[in-house]
């Protein structure tokens, strides 16, 4: 324990049952999101919509930040991250071979079976930086549906079945260089196309430069239709508008993934408390972040 | 390697680095982490949250905020009372490999009494005759985010003594009291605590502090006032327990800003025993283990041993 390269393996070596130790493999601006890749020794593969507690190595900030799991392949894990503040602005602008603390995945992530298994379409909403968990939820509700739909050429009445699900993608933008935090989705969303997900993204464009000034609401207002299943994310007041808006149809089930501040991510603190539609508390870190419409802004 | 382990009252633990109260639930973490946090918790003894009477729901939202070097918390003592903690806790709690104490707090003497005569029963009949060895009682007198009670109880030498002699009187157990440091002279409060029976000092609860709202620029947290912890409080902490150590002879708990190896050297060496992990633990949950493992090998290569380093800073070079 020479100097604080020393130090930190030091750490990391004791810390591992809690806290891992990554290194950034790449970092792509995204708009004015970065996608940050890191390779996470010792990562358990996370549920879509289950975040991590993420802090550079050199942080000058006391806590950590939590962010989503945009997408992973084995234990190289993708961050979409916004830069708002300190702490997200330092995780923005880390570099290959940067070390990264992380402490994840955390919470309830999206019901998967939900999304797929249903008569109605599946469809995202999602506001600026509420686009980072749907990589990970579009590449696993792709995956779901497959195992649970396609069989082997040759088995089964008619070889593959033809795919049923529907998935719309709804995102919202301030303006266009914003829009560009889309592109991972856009990536995996063709993906999904090729294996069978009947897959469309459209974009809301706020400022109106370009085209339309729209909301993502607009849009929900326009595509909404009952039996849908709806998975959000974004600011609050675009949730409670969406909610809103799926409340007016018959048979629509939406779950929200929220945002509150949080220390510790891990249910210890009780700073992330919510009081629910019914009364009870709620921490959005260990009983969400991904809520029941109905159980956040009532029936 | 260096024997770490220390006698606190009728405790035995392994280390010397325990967690705050409040800011680690072991229950939560297992579901996270797995089993093994419970089988070999990073702590060499488990404090629970601070528990009150009757449920509590805690301050108005926002509760928490990073500030330089730290953060402000009013979570107010948040919880579900005395009857779910000894109904659904205590008995997992005594399951873990390490002994317990449990903080708890009250908005008069006779709470505090009705606590700790329920949680006596409780034990014995969980534990038998030989409980005293398994738990100790922390007697929160220092939440700065209650209007009431408890950390009033905890500026006032009269009735922390008060406090202190009721509770000693009908618990046999480690009687470990809690001090706020929003006190002119915290030496005062704790002299009356362990002259009135406490066995233990812990020192130290949160600042009291205000966080202004950027945009509205009015007060950020729904409670107005909070409780500020991290290394920002360091050297204010450290002076409480070095002052502590001239005023006492029991054994000094000392915590506030504790985030690595250098910190708990200096706690131990102003006068703590024990040292409490708090806010530092939210970014790493396995930071109390990992700071004992620092901790004898810095004695090692130091050529100190842990009785050695106690109270270092009052003796002379
Ligand atoms: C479950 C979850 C998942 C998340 N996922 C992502 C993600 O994938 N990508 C992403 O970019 N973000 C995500 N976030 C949000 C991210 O955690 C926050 O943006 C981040 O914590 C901000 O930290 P910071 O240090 O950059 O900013 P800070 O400076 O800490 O600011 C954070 C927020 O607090 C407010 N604030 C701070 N101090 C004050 C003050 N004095 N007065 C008023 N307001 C104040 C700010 O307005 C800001 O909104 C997620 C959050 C949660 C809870
Ligand atoms: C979120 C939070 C909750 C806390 N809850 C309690 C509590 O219930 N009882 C108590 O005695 N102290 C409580 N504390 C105070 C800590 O136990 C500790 O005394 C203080 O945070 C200073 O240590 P630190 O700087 O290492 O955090 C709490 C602190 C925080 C940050
Ligand atoms: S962030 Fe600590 S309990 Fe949720």
């Amino acid at each position: 324990m020479k100097d604080g390269s020393n130090d930190t393996i030091e750490e990391a070596h004791w810390a591992s049952d809690y806290r891992m130790l990554g290194s950034v493999l790449n970092n792509e601006p995204q708009g004015l999101m970065a996608r940050l890749e890191v390779e996470v020794p010792g990562w358990r593969s996370a549920e879509p919509g289950q975040f991590a507690l993420l802090q550079a190595g050199s942080s000058r900030c006391f806590l950590a930040r939590a962010v989503s799991v945009a997408d992973e392949v084995g234990a190289r894990v993708s961050f979409l991250i916004a830069p708002v503040g300190e702490g997200t602005r330092e995780l923005c602008a880390l570099n290959g071979g940067d070390m990264v603390w992380v402490v994840g995945p955390l919470g309830r992530g999206f019901d998967v079976d939900a999304l797929v298994i249903s008569r109605g379409r599946a469809v995202i909403v999602a506001g600026g930086a509420g686009v980072a968990p749907f990589p990970l939820l579009l590449a696993r509700m792709a995956r779901r549906h497959r195992a649970l739909f396609s069989r082997p050429v040759g088995e089964g009445p008619g070889g593959p079945q033809a795919s049923t699900l529907e998935v719309l993608v709804l995102l919202g933008f301030r303006d266009a260089l914003q829009a560009e935090a889309s592109t991972l989705l856009r990536e995996v969303a063709a993906l999904a196309c090729e294996s069978g997900l009947r897959c469309r993204v459209e974009v809301a464009i706020e400022d109106g430069l370009r085209g339309p000034a729209e909301k993502v609401t607009d849009l929900l207002i326009r595509h909404l239709r009952s039996g849908d299943r709806v998975a959000v994310c974004g600011p609050t007041p675009m949730a409670e508008a969406v909610w809103s808006i799926c409340a007016s149809k018959p048979d629509v089930r939406a779950w929200f993934s929220l945002e509150t501040g949080m220390a510790c991510g891990v249910g210890s603190c009780h700073g992330c408390l919510i009081t629910l539609a019914d009364g009870s508390d709620a921490r959005v870190c260990k009983d969400g972040p991904v809520f029941l419409g109905e159980a956040v802004f009532g029936g | 390697m260096v024997d770490l382990s220390v006698q606190l009252g009728p405790l035995r633990l392994d280390h010397p680095v325990i967690n705050a109260s409040g800011t680690m639930e072991i229950f939560e973490l297992a579901e996270t982490f797995g089993p093994h946090v419970l089988e070999r918790p990073p702590v060499a003894a488990y404090v629970s949250k601070t528990v009150t009477l009757k449920p509590r729901a805690g301050n108005p939202p926002p509760r928490i905020l990073e500030t330089a070097g730290g953060m402000i918390n009013a979570i107010g003592l948040s919880g579900p009372g005395l009857d779910v903690f000894v109904k659904e806790d205590l008995p997992r709690l005594l399951g873990l490999p390490c002994p317990l104490i449990i903080s708890i707090g009250g908005f008069s003497t006779g709470e505090y009494e009705v606590i700790a005569g329920r949680l006596q029963e409780a034990l014995e009949q969980l534990v038998g005759e030989g409980w005293i060895e398994r738990a100790g009682l922390e007697l929160n007198i220092s939440c700065p985010n209650v209007h009431s009670g408890c950390a009033s109880i905890g500026s006032d030498t009269h009735e922390t003594g008060e406090l202190v002699k009721t509770i000693r009187k009908r618990w046999p157990g480690l009687l470990v009291v809690k001090l706020t440091p929003n006190v002119a002279d915290i030496a005062a409060v704790g002299r009356a605590a362990v002259s009135a029976g406490a066995d233990a000092i812990a020192a130290v609860n949160t600042y009291k502090g205000l966080v202004v709202d950027r945009v509205s620029l009015r007060p950020y947290l729904g409670n107005i006032t909070g409780g500020l912890s991290g290394p920002a409080i360091k050297p204010l902490a450290l002076r409480s327990v070095y002052e502590l150590f001239d005023a006492v002879e029991a054994p000094i708990i000392g915590m506030g800003g504790i985030a690595t190896v250098e910190d708990v050297l200096e706690f131990m060496s102003c006068g703590a025993l024990v040292v409490a992990v708090g806010s530092a633990g939210f970014r790493d949950p396995g930071l109390a283990g990992v700071l004992a493992h620092q901790l004898a090998v810095a004695l090692d290569t130091r050529g100190l041993t842990r009785a050695g380093l106690l109270g270092l800073a009052h003796r002379p070079v």
